[in-house]
């Protein structure tokens, strides 16, 4: 039997959290008398109440929680997060269909980053806080983040981390896993802190500052201009190439980094390979632009180089438009989309250590072919991978390439076109944010029909949550009698 | 001296055996009664049966008078410990036998030694670093270097095409006095130190000391030669022979088959530039299939004696130029080598031998034993008086069953002849058999 009263217990205390931060957003509002602060109390209020209510009548719920509730309440929360986080957008005004204000909100928690508004710069101070707040929550997980604060939420600790954080082998960098939560999300903060810093010392305004380092270090892409990036200067452009390379890096490498051991960069085989990609793809597209004359070396290879790590670590910000690059390049950029940031980041995606662990295992099969009885493993960070975590990436990517195809297929129903179509679904799948087509980098999603946007949304989902942990829910195997 | 064993197992069994030989008190400890029992008719010593981490025991075993404590059992930990006790309680030098070559890493050596144990053994390690000793030098079934390398000696067996064969050692000798001497044959499994009218016979291997010039010489006139290792076949992943891979594995084309599915992996593991395969090495077609023929050098280390000298038997007729099995009941050794297997190599020999270096005087320089004969190779700094030094070596007294090899003179390396002069300073090396090695020290003294 399921124990839903624990499940619905763990939610009401989330919900105080989220009620919290609604609280801040309100507090940003209030100080610039901005018109969202209405809505962003009264949601404010509701979490809070409604999450007390949950939390006061299940109290007495027996304190056992198994994989199955862990994977539930892991799923469920981010939808309830997005439920309750898309009331301010809906009760100012500033996006009145519900369909809309569910897409931004949860392409926010989601740190995805497609958006349907047009008009970003117009909204008020508080909800364009909120709405970038929504990324820095999920950037690291609404579960990790309670982990760190709440106390009182150590029961089956464990399994809501490893629903929240799949990754392809759990990296705790502490027996304890809220010590570990602690750690990552202090890491996380001093990052965007730093980011923070430096953006506002180089130029930008402090809203602006805090708001894009939010994001950044999230992956997420929101922006609080209609332009994006290209709204600001090289030397900020710069700034943003670093911090979103450091947020598509695995946290808990940082960690071990920033912690004195400085050689676990190096030493970590996803790192160099990420490093590797990164570099690759920098160079190619740089090369494409000066032989086509498209730009000046320098602004070739900030452009390239920019957009080449938004794409790849899911960011989705933009200073060009890679949809003019010609055919060649604008592929480039495509492809970029199905990398992802390294396991343990911020980032989205296939991830880097997938990606590695499968082209070397495609490699080996041809000394496999050869010598039957070899013992061949695939080999990370210098040691052989035990073939059933090969078998698990088998998997994701087995997954992964089915819901892409099916999502492309149904948003072509949906009268897309085939670019916009793949677009959409990968965009959405690798939580990157723009598209390619009539999603991509200067359009955004408000044209989609409202079964694409819901459709799409899940996708978000999914894809935020490494496919198994939602994917599960739907098996017949989950709901079996144990 | 007075020694204590504690483990009766094969490698202390061997260990007690030499040693009571010598004029030593030994003690065995084990909790095995029967196998203490079995020593104990066949050797002059004490045994004790018990625990080697038991106060009582030790005491009981009177440790605090013990000049020598020896820890040879499985488990490392139990090792460590023993000889940790034994220490505090008086020894006055511990040995211990380890399974993980994390304790020999230098930062980590301090920390054993700290807990009183002066020196650990790793069999394992030691007949792993013999055999690629072995393999460095090709064309010799073994190759040891003295005096830091300017001195070599070479086992040789001699086939039909050696120039030297049928000669008496003194007619081989005419042209080769100054570049290398015959110090002991190994005949029909029993090794005679030679005489000048000794006769070389097909199948003999001839134990040859040279120094860096004489080298060329000597692989020509027993029409050997050396060959590069490129292609390298290990049967079973123990830990030899995993060590052995990992020696190799950066400069040949290392094979290492493996039975146990579980074990393969986590060998794969362990050996980055090595092929593992999980496969029974006796299934010759799938061996065959691998490059049995095109192999440079087979070596078996499983922990079946049987499958290892069969394999090498077969590896052999297929035309490898080099095996080596791994085999640890004695009685075969002498068997397979006279069925054709190169070399053989016996984990307990080797563990006893480096042991029964600590157990000599501090007169002996060094000291290494020879495997597959019964003879020990001594190094002694020749100091003014002893009674050595001044005398041609055919005038003296020399123990029966023991010879001198070579002589380093400062930077010069001389092999020994009968008009050949000890002087002071000199290092002196002598080969000897072990009834002889008493007197030797005697005579060095």
């Amino acid at each position: 039997m399921l124990n839903i009263r624990i499940i619905l217990n763990a939610i009401g205390l989330l919900l105080l959290v989220e009620g919290f931060f609604l609280l801040l957003s309100a507090m940003v509002s209030l100080y610039y008398g901005d018109p969202g602060m209405h809505a962003l109390m009264i949601t404010s209020s509701i979490c809070v109440v409604t999450g007390f209510l949950l939390y006061f009548f299940n109290r007495g719920a027996p304190r056992q929680m198994g994989k199955r509730e862990g994977y539930i309440i892991v799923s469920t929360v981010w939808i309830v997060f997005s439920i309750f986080g898309m009331l301010p957008f809906l009760i100012s005004g500033v996006i009145p269909e519900v369909t809309n204000a569910f897409f931004e909100t949860i392409s926010g928690f989601t740190t995805t980053g497609a958006s349907i508004l047009n008009d970003v710069e117009s909204l008020p101070h508080g909800l364009l806080f909120w709405r970038n707040l929504t990324q820095w929550l999920g950037g690291m997980g609404i579960i990790v983040l309670s982990l760190a604060v709440l106390p009182f939420l150590g029961i089956g600790g464990m399994q809501l981390f490893v629903a929240e954080v799949p990754g392809i082998t759990p990296d705790k960098i502490h027996p304890r896993v809220r010590s570990t939560a602690k750690q990552l999300w202090g890491i996380y903060m001093l990052f965007t802190v730093l980011e923070g810093l430096l953006l506002y010392i180089n130029g930008m305004d402090g809203f602006d500052a805090i708001n894009h380092s939010f994001t950044t270090m999230a992956t997420g892409g929101y922006s609080t201009k209609q332009a994006s990036i290209a709204a600001f200067s090289p030397t900020i452009q710069y700034i943003i190439i670093i911090f979103m390379i450091l947020a598509g890096t695995n946290f808990a490498v940082s960690y071990l980094a920033l912690s004195g051991r400085f050689r676990s960069f190096l030493k970590n085989e996803e790192f160099r390979f990420y490093l590797g990609f990164v570099a690759l793809f920098t160079i190619l597209i740089t090369t494409g632009f000066v032989i086509k004359n498209y730009y000046p070396l320098e602004e070739a290879f900030r452009t390239s180089a920019f957009q080449v790590i938004s794409l790849m670590t899911s960011t989705g910000y933009v200073t060009d438009n890679y949809m003019a690059w010609g055919a060649a390049l604008s592929t480039l950029a495509f492809v970029l989309m199905f990398f992802g940031g390294s396991t343990g980041s911020t980032g989205g995606g296939i991830k880097i250590a997938r990606i590695v662990l499968l082209m070397k295992n495609s490699y080996l099969e041809f000394k496999r072919l050869l010598h039957s009885n070899a013992v061949i493993p695939v080999r990370l960070n210098k040691r052989a991978v035990q073939p059933f975590i090969i078998n698990k990436v088998l998997a994701f990517m087995g997954f992964y390439l089915l819901i892409f195809g099916i999502g492309t297929t149904v948003m072509s129903a949906m009268n897309l076109d085939l670019d916009s179509a793949m677009g959409a679904t990968i965009a959405s799948l690798g939580n990157i944010g723009p598209g390619i087509g009539s999603v991509g980098p200067t359009s955004n999603f408000a044209a989609i029909p409202d079964f694409g946007k819901w459709f799409l949304s899940f996708l978000m989902l999914v894809g935020r949550l490494e496919l198994f942990t939602v994917l599960i829910l739907f098996s017949p195997a989950f709901w079996a009698n144990r | 001296m007075k020694i204590t064993i504690a483990g009766a197992g094969e490698i202390g069994t061997y260990l007690a055996r030499m040693l009571s030989n010598g004029n030593h008190d030994i003690t065995v400890i084990d909790t095995d009664e029967d196998k203490l029992n079995l020593i104990d008719d066949q050797f002059d010593l004490l045994t004790i049966h018990g625990s080697a981490t038991s106060f009582g025991i030790l005491e009981k075993a009177l440790v605090k008078r013990a000049d020598l404590f020896i820890a040879l059992m499985e488990e490392e930990a139990i090792n460590i410990t023993s000889a940790a006790l034994s220490k505090r309680l008086g020894a006055k030098k511990t040995i211990a036998r380890i399974n993980n070559k994390e304790f020999l890493i230098k930062g980590n050596r301090q920390h054993i030694e700290n807990l009183g144990i002066d020196s650990l053994i790793y069999p394992e390690i030691l007949a792993s670093r013999e055999i690629s000793l072995l393999l460095r030098q090709s064309g010799t079934t073994k190759a040891y270097n003295f005096c830091r390398g300017q001195l070599s000696l070479f086992a040789i067996r001699l086939e039909e095409n050696a120039p030297i064969i049928n000669k008496t050692l003194r007619e081989a000798g005419e042209k080769s006095d100054k570049y290398y001497r015959a110090i002991a044959i190994t005949r029909n499994g029993k090794t005679i130190i030679p005489y000048g009218s000794d006769r070389l016979q097909k199948g003999d291997i001839v134990y040859m000391v040279t120094n860096q010039e004489g080298i060329n010489n000597l692989m020509k006139h027993t029409g050997k030669e050396n060959f590069t290792i490129r292609n390298l076949m290990i049967m079973g992943g123990s830990r030899i022979g995993q060590e052995t891979a990992k020696n190799f594995q950066n400069h040949a084309n290392v094979k290492l088959f493996e039975v146990d599915k579980q074990k393969s992996f986590r060998i794969a593991d362990n050996l980055n530039n090595s092929l593992v395969l999980n496969a029974d090495g006796k299934d010759i077609e799938f061996l065959k299939s691998e490059g049995l023929q095109r192999t440079d050098a087979f070596i078996a280390v499983t922990g079946n004696t049987d499958t290892n000298i069969l394999s090498c038997l077969l590896a052999k007729r297929l035309g490898v130029k080099r095996t080596i099995a791994e085999i640890e009941n004695m009685d075969y050794i002498d068997l397979a080598e006279n069925m054709g297997v190169d070399t053989i190599i016996n984990k307990k020999r080797i563990a006893a031998s480096h042991i029964f270096a600590f157990t000599v005087g501090p007169q002996v320089a060094a000291m290494q034993y020879l495997t597959g004969t019964d003879a020990e190779v001594l190094e002694f700094d020749v100091s003014k008086d002893t009674k050595v030094a001044k005398k041609q070596l055919k005038d003296m007294n020399f123990p029966q069953g023991s010879i001198v090899g070579g002589i380093v003179r400062g930077r010069e390396a001389l092999i020994a002849t009968g008009d050949t002069t000890i002087k002071e300073g000199d290092r002196v090396l002598v080969f000897t058999l072990p009834q002889a090695v008493d007197k030797v020290i005697k005579l060095f003294s």
